[in-house]
């Protein structure tokens, strides 16, 4: 009985998912190989780079840019949002400039980027740095802004020195906002890497994904892309992961 | 955060004026802005070559840039085909987020689509959509509705699925249609969720309008921002971007408000 409910449950979202992958197939068939390739065809193309080492090797490539940017971002992010949680004055100063930059589509400044760096690895993690930094700083600032006074008072009254004011209430009370943003630079910096593969120095997945349309080669540019779609889902749920992970005692104000 | 915290102990003491003048926000933002830009002027003086753009070199060409008709040929472009695909996302992706948000049997089978479609990052899909669309401008107009579309899709299942039972149940006794038990509670009440997806999704429209360009080379902000850094005219370049961010902010400022004037019920901001 139990097992009938459940196999009801995942009816439909199996029925979904097999109905994608036949009309993938099916509308691979129907159209030239330059617009589509069929599934068949682009999991046999996957299955050529996974067995050369093409894909293990281009896939490092790309999750060392990735890494580099990403733990940069926190790394200078999260410490700079913090600091400005404490010195309010500084925080009143920058929080709109900061506003602004997070607003800015960063894209717009990869040509300049590519004009003053050229090719390398440091322009890149440059790129992908600055997709993902201004979530990290902002949300942390909104954190920042949103700490309650009674909070630092409590603190004080309890003779809190500077130390312990940080631990036990700044860094606790900032971390949640700081996930969620973390979470969005999860993802803004995934962004930033494709878009760096593509306009700096080809590498990596996003290499793969040029070589494929160049060469006409659709079944192996829809790899790349499944790749890729994949590697969003699951960061996407890592983020959600680590946002709610640290989201427990958020929200009492709310 | 002392100082805000005994503000009448503060205030009992006589002291200058101007102290009180420095602490003011106005002052602060200001002087923060005036020390940002002469940092940057004298770093890119001190270290770069003389074709990157800074803040003396900007102003100089701000006016003539700004009223090129050409440059401004350039941005109507950007600026339509992104006003175009929001729309475009914003109808189709409302209507298929409700229809989610109220039909269980839909939603489970596109749950996964809109998911994993609005996590890929859609720069990885140009390749495909210019050999779908071909190297022109509805190559951009795709990449803005596929950047934009799943985050309002998105969005409006959540607001669709969070309408209170109790309207629903009202809406039943009084024998409402269907078609206005969508449009005078659903809608309403899924607003402040619609909203919240609208920025996102404006956010995502103008990046990829200007990747879309950088790729395709059609005329519009983003291939002029890569002509003229490509010709080593970065600051007539940066003027463009400049044009980009007050889009960007400007959006965020109006949607803020508008959530603030009209649906100030909702505490989502």
């Amino acid at each position: 009985m139990g097992h009938q409910k459940n196999w009801l449950r995942y009816a439909p979202i199996t029925a979904s998912l097999v109905l994608g992958a036949a009309v993938w197939e099916v509308a691979g068939h129907l159209t030239s190989g330059a617009f589509w390739a069929p599934l068949s065809a682009t999991l046999k193309s996957l299955w050529e780079v996974a067995r050369s080492g093409v894909l293990a090797s281009q896939g490092m490539n790309s999750f060392e840019l990735y890494i580099t940017g990403l733990l940069l971002a926190i790394a200078v992010g999260a410490p700079l949002g913090v600091v400005l949680a404490r010195v309010s004055w500084l925080r009143v100063a920058l929080e709109d400039y900061i506003m602004m930059l997070y607003a800015t589509p960063m894209v717009a400044l990869v040509p300049f980027i590519l004009s003053m760096m050229g090719f390398g690895f440091a322009p890149k993690v440059l790129v992908v740095f600055l997709f993902a930094v201004f979530p990290v700083l902002y949300n942390t600032i909104e954190g920042a802004r949103s700490i309650k006074l009674e909070l630092v008072e409590v603190a004080y009254s309890f003779r809190s020195g500077e130390w312990e004011l940080w631990r036990d209430v700044i860094i606790p009370y900032t971390l949640p906002f700081t996930m969620t943003g973390i979470r969005q630079a999860i993802a803004r910096g995934l962004v930033g890497m494709v878009v760096a593969e593509f306009f700096l120095s080809p590498s990596g997945l996003g290499q793969m994904i040029m070589m494929g349309s160049q060469n006409f080669d659709t079944a192996g540019m829809l790899a790349a892309i499944l790749i890729i779609v994949l590697l969003g889902v699951g960061l996407m749920d890592l983020g959600r992961f680590l946002e709610n992970r640290f989201a427990a005692w958020r929200g009492y104000n709310r | 955060m002392t100082a805000q915290a005994l503000p009448s102990a503060r205030s009992v003491v006589a002291k200058p004026v101007w102290r009180d003048w420095v602490r003011s926000p106005l002052f602060l933002k200001g002087a923060a802005g005036i020390v940002l830009l002469l940092l940057w002027e004298g770093v890119v003086r001190a270290y770069a070559p003389a074709y990157v753009a800074r803040p003396s070199t900007i102003v100089k060409v701000f006016f003539p840039v700004i009223t090129d008709a050409q440059f401004l040929a350039a941005a109507g472009a950007t600026l339509w085909a992104v006003v175009q695909g929001l729309l475009v996302s914003l109808i189709a992706g409302t209507a298929v987020g409700f229809v989610m948000g109220r039909v269980a049997v839909v939603e489970q089978g596109l749950r996964y689509y809109v998911n994993s479609l609005f996590a890929t990052p859609m720069v990885a899909i140009l390749p495909l959509v210019t050999l779908w669309f071909g190297y022109n401008a509805d190559a951009r107009f795709a990449v803005v509705v596929f950047a934009s579309f799943f985050s309002v899709v998105i969005s409006a299942s959540d607001g669709a699925r969070s309408v209170p039972l109790e309207y629903l149940e009202v809406a039943r006794s009084f024998r409402a249609r269907p078609l206005s038990t969508l449009f005078d509670i659903v809608l309403p009440s899924s607003l402040p969720y619609l909203l919240a997806g609208i920025r996102l999704a404006a956010g995502r429209a103008l990046i990829g309008a200007v990747v879309a360009e950088f790729f395709v080379s059609i005329p519009g902000l983003g291939y002029y921002i890569l002509y003229n850094s490509r010709t080593f005219k970065d600051n007539e370049a940066f003027v463009a971007v400049m044009v980009l961010v007050a889009t960007g902010v400007g959006f965020e400022v109006l949607v803020k408000w508008l959530t603030r004037r009209y649906l100030p019920w909702s505490r989502r901001d």
